[in-house]
């Protein structure tokens, strides 16, 4: 990893009582892509809401280029890009006024590459912003985020309501930043999401930072499922040994199976063959699901997660 | 309980409206009758109180104004504007706020019918009216007690009544617009627009004889034909019955169109009542010029300015007014006050001994100034608390603008809004004092319009500090309620015998009577000290705070 551009140590955060984030550690360095994972209410918000200096920490410190995110907020905030969850805006404001007034309120625009920006997510400025889709009302704000090619982006779920052209045009605009040498802080609660724009991940769960490292390290807990139907029941048994597979389940009567898979699905495809197949579905379980499956079934969480962070 | 269903989930979002709007209201109704047994002491007094309720008879009825129900029912009249104002709110908020917040997809997402989700919001909103009269009949009839009126709390509970009627009325009218506006705002000012006319058209019979069919095209004449509070007269089972065949029709026609609309639009109007559709295609250009966007002050006023243009319009127009007023209620005036130690002492109080009788009663009539500024005050502190709860300070504090930036712009428009408002309130009372030929010391009346900028200013800094802590609807209620209840020592208390401590801890006290005296320089340094210090805190609070939490 280079030099840490994103260093938080130890940080805590409870709102009157009920748990924000609990003693949360890690560092981001900079020109990577970290994304940050987790189920909805882990504390992915708290964090990123604690790093833009909207929340005060009741213990630890966040550091972003070396600047206390608290005690520098101002500096900080120049370096900064940012994408809130739930973003909320002036609705009687256009989409070009919306835009205008925070490069105003940033300074130092470069309007030609907002109109640049405007063009690429075809965006239309003219319309207030209460009128605007919520895919739209995404953009202006993704807009405003990238506008000043910021050295640090902070995204939260920055692609949700985003349709996949869109999605796309945000992972073009992730791989410019980071090939530009900025740094992107991505939350999301997405796994595939995470796995195709981000080199790093921290997953956090219930407050806690469970997990952190390479994105190909995800490899343990990504599972997904096959259901495979046939035009005849078939023996289950010629799934349960295969690689790759970690449960099956067996469907209306016997002709069709439900596979719960981790790894590569060569083996299971080529067992399948043997028999006269209908329908073959795949399913990725949202990150809720993983996690339910991956750190409750066995009460806690697997040895190699554990305290990794 | 409450949250059994939509019913009682609206009911509970009204509970706070229905004690502090309730109780304010019964207020307002308590007060003259604390000031009209005192006022009519002697015949010839009790006569030129009747004779100068005639004055007013445009404005409000004026039956048995010499006793307490009929001068407490005359008084209510002439402020039946600011009893609309709760209903038109509410039931503007009701469909079209919800659906500003898109609130309303997801309570239509569970297995109830459209109508019966109304109507459930509907039921709520009437049975806060219905509560609301309650609280403000108690307080009638306990003022009554007090001040020994004839009416019993049968005649009180019907006043109320009465009043709710004509609230539902409001409510019923503000709903049904809100079905042709996209956002609630636009149902909220029409309503209040259309508040007004009825209230023109109520006058009109009063004032042009042979003109009651013009009349009963307001509610308002339906709710005047009651007058339960002067037992001579009674309640009109006919109004009432008016009034509520109206509240039924308008809602039922506003419930109507909402079950046949899109969630979010607005009922298709006539092609020829259309504003122009737009037309343009997509633009991807940027206002790069425009003003209103170079910082968080300019975007602050530009956000203020036509909030700014309607209450510079109410509080200058109703300044020129109470000049005009002045000289025209002279001679009536004089002779009350001559029979009336009550109203010698009230208007020495307001508006200052050992003064011309003409100025100090227009010191008396400014005294309600300050209030009508902190009241436009208080809407824009909610505004800035409403901003952080919506989320939509979030991406302004995520630019390099620090708090404390972001907290004065907000708060110097305001300055400057009052500061317009309070020079065209100077120009108005200049002008008609110039036009009506009443001599008022220029000083004078500069000092006493000038010096409700740092009244106005003195409440917003209050609101702003509160706001550290308090969510929006709390903040607001919180400096409503200061505003109630220094309203209330400063224009009861002195009647009430309060000490000269608890007076001083009115604001109101320290704006005292500009108009004949000058503002006085101790006690606009108390308050600007006050807010000054009230500000410079909520600020360290805002710096500190977690923002949204």
């Amino acid at each position: 990893m280079t030099a840490s551009i994103i260093e938080v140590e130890g940080l805590t955060k409870s709102y009157g009582g009920k748990r924000g984030i609990i003693d949360v550690s890690f560092q981001v360095g900079e020109g990577e892509v970290f994304g940050f994972l987790g189920p909805n209410g882990a504390g992915k918000t708290t964090t990123i809401r604690v790093l833009m200096a909207l929340l005060r920490a009741d213990s630890g410190t966040a550091r972003i280029a070396g600047l206390d995110s608290w005690d520098r907020s101002l500096e900080v905030k120049r370096l900064l890009g940012y994408v809130p969850g739930e973003p909320s805006l002036d609705p009687n404001l256009t989409g070009g006024q919306l835009l205008e007034y925070f490069a105003n309120l940033r300074g130092g625009v470069d309007q030609a590459y907002l109109k640049t920006l405007i063009e690429r997510l075809d965006l239309d400025t003219s319309r207030k912003f209460r009128q605007y889709s919520t895919g739209n009302k995404r953009k202006v704000v993704l807009i405003q985020a990238f506008m000043h090619r910021p050295r640090v982006l902070i995204l939260d779920e920055p692609t949700s309501g985003l349709d996949p052209l869109n999605q796309q045009e945000f992972d073009g605009m992730v791989k410019e930043a980071r090939e530009e040498g900025h740094t992107v802080f991505l939350s999301s609660h997405v796994l595939s999401e995470v796995e195709k724009t981000c080199t790093r991940v921290g997953i956090i769960r219930e407050g806690h930072l469970v997990r952190i490292g390479d994105v190909a390290e995800l490899k343990d807990i990504k599972r997904y499922e096959i259901t495979i139907s046939f035009a005849h029941p078939i023996p289950v048994d010629a799934f349960t040994k295969l690689d790759g597979v970690t449960d099956v389940e067996t469907l209306r009567d016997g002709s069709a199976v439900r596979l719960a898979m981790q790894g590569a699905a060569d083996a299971v495809i080529k067992a399948a063959a043997q028999y006269p197949v209908v329908s073959l579905t795949s399913y990725e379980p949202s990150l809720e699901d993983v996690f339910l499956r991956y750190y409750e079934r066995d009460g806690e969480a697997p040895k190699e997660a554990a305290g990794v962070a | 309980m409450w949250l059994r269903s939509i019913y009682l989930k609206t009911l509970r979002d009204y509970r706070v409206p229905i004690l502090g709007w309730g109780i304010g209201m019964g207020l307002v109704i308590v007060s003259p009758m604390a000031s009209v047994s005192e006022l009519v002491r002697t015949p010839e007094a009790r006569a030129a109180l009747v004779s100068l309720a005639q004055t007013f008879v445009w404005n409000a009825d004026a039956i048995a104004a010499d006793t307490v129900g009929g001068y407490a029912t005359f008084k209510i009249g002439i402020f039946i504007f600011l009893i609309g104002i709760w209903p038109l709110l509410a039931a503007s908020r009701m469909l079209r706020g919800e659906e500003d917040r898109s609130s309303l997809d997801m309570l239509l997402s569970v297995p109830r019918g459209r109508v019966r989700v109304a109507l459930e919001k509907l039921a709520a909103m009437w049975t806060a009216l219905f509560a609301m009269a309650v609280i403000i009949g108690v307080l009638a009839f306990l003022g009554r007690t007090a001040f020994k009126a004839s009416f019993g709390l049968g005649d009180a509970l019907l006043f109320g009544l009465d009043l709710a009627l004509f609230c539902a009325v409001i409510g019923g009218v503000a709903l049904l617009i809100s079905q042709f506006t996209h956002e609630r705002g636009p149902a909220a000012g029409t309503t209040a627009g259309l508040l007004l006319i009825f209230i023109v058209l109520d006058m009109v019979h009063r004032v042009i004889p042979n003109t009651d069919w013009i009349s009963r095209l307001s509610p308002i004449y339906y709710y005047n034909l009651s007058k339960p509070l002067v037992p001579t007269y009674g309640a009109s089972l006919g109004g009432m019955l008016v009034l509520l065949a109206l509240a039924v029709a308008l809602s039922a026609a506003a419930v109507w169109l909402f079950a046949r609309r899109d969630v979010g639009d607005t009922v298709p109007l006539p092609r020829w009542l259309r504003l122009s559709d737009r037309v343009a295609g997509p633009s991807r250009s940027l206002p790069e010029r425009e003003w209103s966007l170079r910082s968080v002050y300019a975007r602050s006023l530009g956000m203020i300015a036509v909030p700014t243009l309607w209450w510079t319009l109410g509080i200058a127009g109703g300044a020129a007014w109470m000049v005009i007023v002045v000289q025209q209620v002279e001679g009536k005036l004089k002779t009350l006050y001559t029979d009336s130690p009550f109203l010698t002492d009230l208007i020495k109080n307001l508006g200052g001994a050992n003064a011309e009788f003409n100025a100090a009663f227009l010191a008396a009539m400014f005294s309600l100034l300050p209030l009508l500024l902190m009241a436009f005050a208080v809407t824009q502190v909610n505004r800035w608390t409403a901003d952080e709860d919506d989320g939509r300070l979030e991406i302004v504090l995520s630019t390099p603008q620090s708090r404390p930036v972001v907290l004065f712009g907000r708060f110097a428009a305001l300055a400057t809004s009052t500061v317009v408002v309070a020079v065209a309130t100077l120009a108005g009372a200049a002008l008609a004092s110039s036009a009506t030929g009443i001599k008022l010391d220029s000083t004078n009346l500069a000092e006493a319009t000038l010096g409700l900028v740092p009244m106005a200013l003195f409440v917003a800094a209050i609101g702003y500090l509160a706001a550290g802590w308090l969510r929006s609807a709390a903040d607001t209620g919180l400096i409503s309620f200061l505003l109630a209840a220094w309203f209330f020592i400063t224009f009861v208390g002195p009647e009430l015998k309060l000490p000269e401590a608890t007076l001083k801890l009115s604001a109101f006290y320290y704006y005292g009577t500009p108009l004949l005296h000058g503002l006085q320089l101790a006690n606009v340094a108390v308050m600007v000290a006050v807010g000054a210090a009230a500000l410079a805190l909520g600020t360290l609070r805002f710096a500190r705070k977690d923002i949204g939490v």
